[in-house]
């Protein structure tokens, strides 16, 4: 076991032991929560295989199921840890600590996390993979791709947080400044243009990272405005075949904006999104390989609650990479109608309808010979949570 | 384009303008509920941005109170009308708010209590504890803070 693996193990178990020394007291002075939701997707397309599942037959392997564990002995700390189950297609099909941390906030201006944490990059990053907290069933798969797990959703190191109140006039600023290691499984779908081209990434790509996010909450109640720079090297081992190389990151400096507006029944929100990668290849003995993408996303979206229990939406997403040769796996462009309703606060039930031109996100050329440059997709989800 | 055909057009682009400006007005009618808080709690009135602070997990004090902990009813006429009156969220994004939240690490949930008189009870005795109840429900043993 290297240096990092054994920090990352200890990052991992200190919330545990922290819960355990804390466990002397009752439940009811920790304010022991333990809570969860778990969701049954089936997908069908009209032609393509949607991120490796069988969907131009109908598919139901998309499964999700979270158990979390919280505790909070004094109003200022809190421990936490959160495991789930996940399975889409051929990714996942595993349980994986989704974060455990530790959280002691001082006052409203300063808070610090440290464990294996939750990026807070973009708009929805920290919620992206909760389901019970949206209204879709896929957030805009531009900015949000659901098949890649590791990428951007956490990491290990920590986060410090508060806000600034900027007085009545100018409303309140919040930041979230965040730092440590980010490490990308070699399965992750992030890889999957490289499994496509006979590459693989065995043990997955890590490096530093860094970033911060700052949210002005307007006078105007429910306006948010916000930007994020979200800054990474990621670096790692790549085979192809008997060669065996390395694939190696220029810093990559990704900037989000974003907006929301929510105000009792109605909620509309944009972001934008740039990803510039340099990344190179090189094989002993050979020269190197540059492998250079331009990504470039964008998303509006808005939703309506019709009825007391019923929500529905709309948004268009946008995605380019801008490096790529023109075909139609350069991009994506997504018209998505959805709807919610909640049978009540546990139970609810999802369709979504998605209009898809371009094949950039979710299409892998390994699983789709025949690859048609438009999608139709019909999303059904049923979900429960405690 | 013939005038009665350019009327209508404009009537109904007047019509779909003002509609969408009437859903971007703050919803400030007079609540039918009152914020009740635990006696111990040393502030008597609280303004509307630290109440929505408050109960949407953003903020963990008000002035006067630097802890104060948020209590919640379950779904029904005064949960509306608190949520209406000054959080500016429907049930369902108030609860989706909170699960995302939880789920990404940011907060454990609020108690949800299932009356009014069981939420008077609770705030009552407990420290920091602030709520809300119908307007014409009993209240002994809490303080009622005056939202501003």
């Amino acid at each position: 076991m290297n240096r990092s693996s054994i920090a990352r193990t200890l990052i991992l178990i200190l919330p545990v032991l922290a819960a355990a020394h804390l466990s002397a007291q009752s439940a009811d002075d920790l304010n022991l929560q333990v809570h969860g939701y778990a969701t049954q997707g089936f997908v069908y397309t009209n032609h393509n295989s949607w991120n490796s599942t069988d969907s131009e037959d109908g598919s139901a392997q998309w499964t999700e199921a979270v158990v979390n564990l919280s505790v909070q002995p004094t109003p200022k700390l809190r421990v936490g840890v959160q495991a789930r189950y996940f399975l889409l297609g051929d990714y996942g099909d595993k349980i994986a600590l989704d974060w455990a941390q530790l959280d002691y906030k001082v006052n409203e201006h300063f808070g610090i996390r440290a464990g294996d944490v939750k990026t807070p990059a973009g708009l929805f990053n920290e919620s992206q993979d909760i389901d019970p907290a949206h209204l879709w069933s896929l957030l805009p798969q531009s900015v949000y791709p659901i098949a890649s797990r590791d990428s951007l959703l956490h990491h290990f190191g920590g986060v410090i947080y508060g806000s600034v109140p900027l007085g009545e006039r100018f409303g309140k600023l919040e930041y979230r400044g965040y730092g440590g290691a980010r490490v990308i499984a070699g399965s992750d779908s992030v890889f999957q243009p490289l499994r496509d081209e006979g590459m693989t990434v065995p043990n997955g790509l890590r490096g530093p990272m860094y970033g911060a996010t700052l949210r002005w909450q307007m006078p105007l109640p429910g306006l948010m405005l916000g930007a994020t720079a979200d800054v990474e090297r990621p670096a790692g081992e790549i085979d192809m075949g008997p060669l065996q190389g390395t694939i190696q990151s220029a810093r990559i400096v990704s900037p989000y904006f974003f907006g929301k507006y929510e105000n009792s029944k109605l909620m509309l929100a944009a972001e934008y999104n740039r990803i510039p990668v340099s990344s190179t290849i090189q094989f002993p003995g050979l020269p190197a390989i540059p492998s250079p993408s331009d990504y470039r996303a964008f998303y509006v979206m808005g939703s309506y609650k019709i009825a007391p229990k019923l929500t529905a939406g709309a948004y268009y997403s946008s995605f380019m990479n801008r490096s790529a040769p023109v075909s139609s796996s350069r991009f994506q462009k997504d018209w998505t109608v959805s709807a919610r309703y909640d049978f009540n606060s546990f139970l609810y039930a999802k369709a979504e309808q998605h209009f898809l031109d371009g094949t950039a996100i979710g299409f892998n050329a390994s699983d789709n010979p025949n690859l048609q440059p438009t999608t139709r997709m019909t999303i059904l989800k049923l979900g429960v949570s405690f | 384009m013939t005038a009665p055909t350019h009327r209508r057009i404009i009537t109904r682009l007047s019509t779909l303008l003002f509609g969408s400006l009437l859903l971007l007005l703050p919803a400030h009618a007079h609540a039918q509920v009152l914020v009740v808080a635990n006696p111990g709690v040393a502030a008597s009135a609280v303004s509307r941005a630290q109440l929505r602070d408050v109960f949407t997990g953003a903020a963990s004090g008000i002035k006067g109170a630097a802890q104060v902990t948020p209590v919640l009813l379950k779904d029904g006429p005064t949960q509306d009308d608190f949520l209406g009156a000054y959080i500016g969220k429907s049930d369902t994004a108030f609860r989706a708010a909170w699960r995302s939240l939880l789920f990404s690490g940011q907060a454990v949930l609020p108690r949800t209590m299932d009356s009014d008189t069981e939420m008077v009870e609770y705030v009552a005795h407990t420290p920091g504890a602030i709520g809300y109840i119908a307007q014409t429900s009993p209240h002994p043993g809490v303080k009622i803070l005056a939202v501003r």
